[in-house]
């Protein structure tokens, strides 16, 4: 979550993160649902269904999240303008074309806990020193 | 196209797709559009456009937004030196893989 110190920002701003989360992310997200608003409805249901399994299983937090929800955006922005089906856009399977689609952003903080808890005990198990890697984004 | 083809496919995709713009650019659905013509017919179109983010991510491709009469503006790739280089890399490993599989035929003769 964290963004730097930034020098230029208030004290008031930077408190006002510290409880809120930075401030730029949430107009990029509210950016982002505006966008999917104006989306023809069978698009917008779709994106939607996107976004809540990608709230849920995705990256869910941080700048590498907005910048998802925006490439999310734009794919359904130009599908609706070419009429892509919806069936061709997400094919017969839609988890592996929405996992695919995650995989390009960094993991979110729970699943990346999860992952180096992982790494780590198999570096124990295995004995050898820790911290070989970290396979975190 | 049929289950294993589709699996295999998987692997392979990334070559594929910029192999395709190595020939010119292309925006997705013409990327997609051509995959179809090939037979390749069970490729999502999200899942084309999802390689394309990632390709772009990792510097192998330049994206070039054109202006387009309906909706927004097209990104067109293209792809670079980095992924020319990658490419290469792709097919060296694509005839590896060929050549050892066509020995294990054989030899299961």
């Amino acid at each position: 979550m964290a963004t730097g110190p930034d020098e230029s920002k208030s004290r008031y701003l930077q408190y006002l993160e510290k409880v809120t989360g930075p401030l730029e992310d949430k107009r990029r997200y509210r950016q982002y649902k505006a966008r999917v608003k104006q989306l023809p409805e069978s698009y917008r249901t779709a994106a939607e269904a996107m976004e809540r399994y990608l709230m849920l299983l995705g990256p869910a937090d941080g700048a590498g999240a907005m910048a998802m929800y925006e490439d999310l955006a734009d794919l359904f922005e130009q599908s609706a303008a070419d009429g892509t089906p919806i069936r061709d856009l997400f094919g017969d399977d839609p988890v592996e074309f929405v996992e695919a689609f995650a995989a390009n952003y960094p993991l979110g903080q729970w699943r990346s806990r999860v992952r180096n808890r992982l790494i780590s005990a198999v570096e124990r198990a295995a004995g050898e020193e820790p911290g070989r890697q970290d396979r975190t984004e | 196209m049929g289950k294993q083809a589709t699996e295999m496919l998987k692997g392979t995709l990334e070559g594929i797709v910029l192999a395709i713009l190595s020939g010119q650019p292309a925006y997705g659905y013409e990327i997609t559009a051509w995959l179809r013509e090939q037979g390749f017919s069970d490729i999502a179109e999200g899942t084309i456009y999802a390689l394309l983010v990632r390709v772009e991510q990792r510097g192998l491709v330049d994206v070039e937004k054109v202006p387009s009469e309906k909706g927004p503006p097209r990104k067109v790739y293209s792809l670079n030196a980095q992924g020319r280089e990658y490419l290469e890399e792709f097919w060296r490993t694509w005839s590896f893989l060929a050549e050892r599989l066509e020995q294990l035929r054989e030899g299961g003769k």
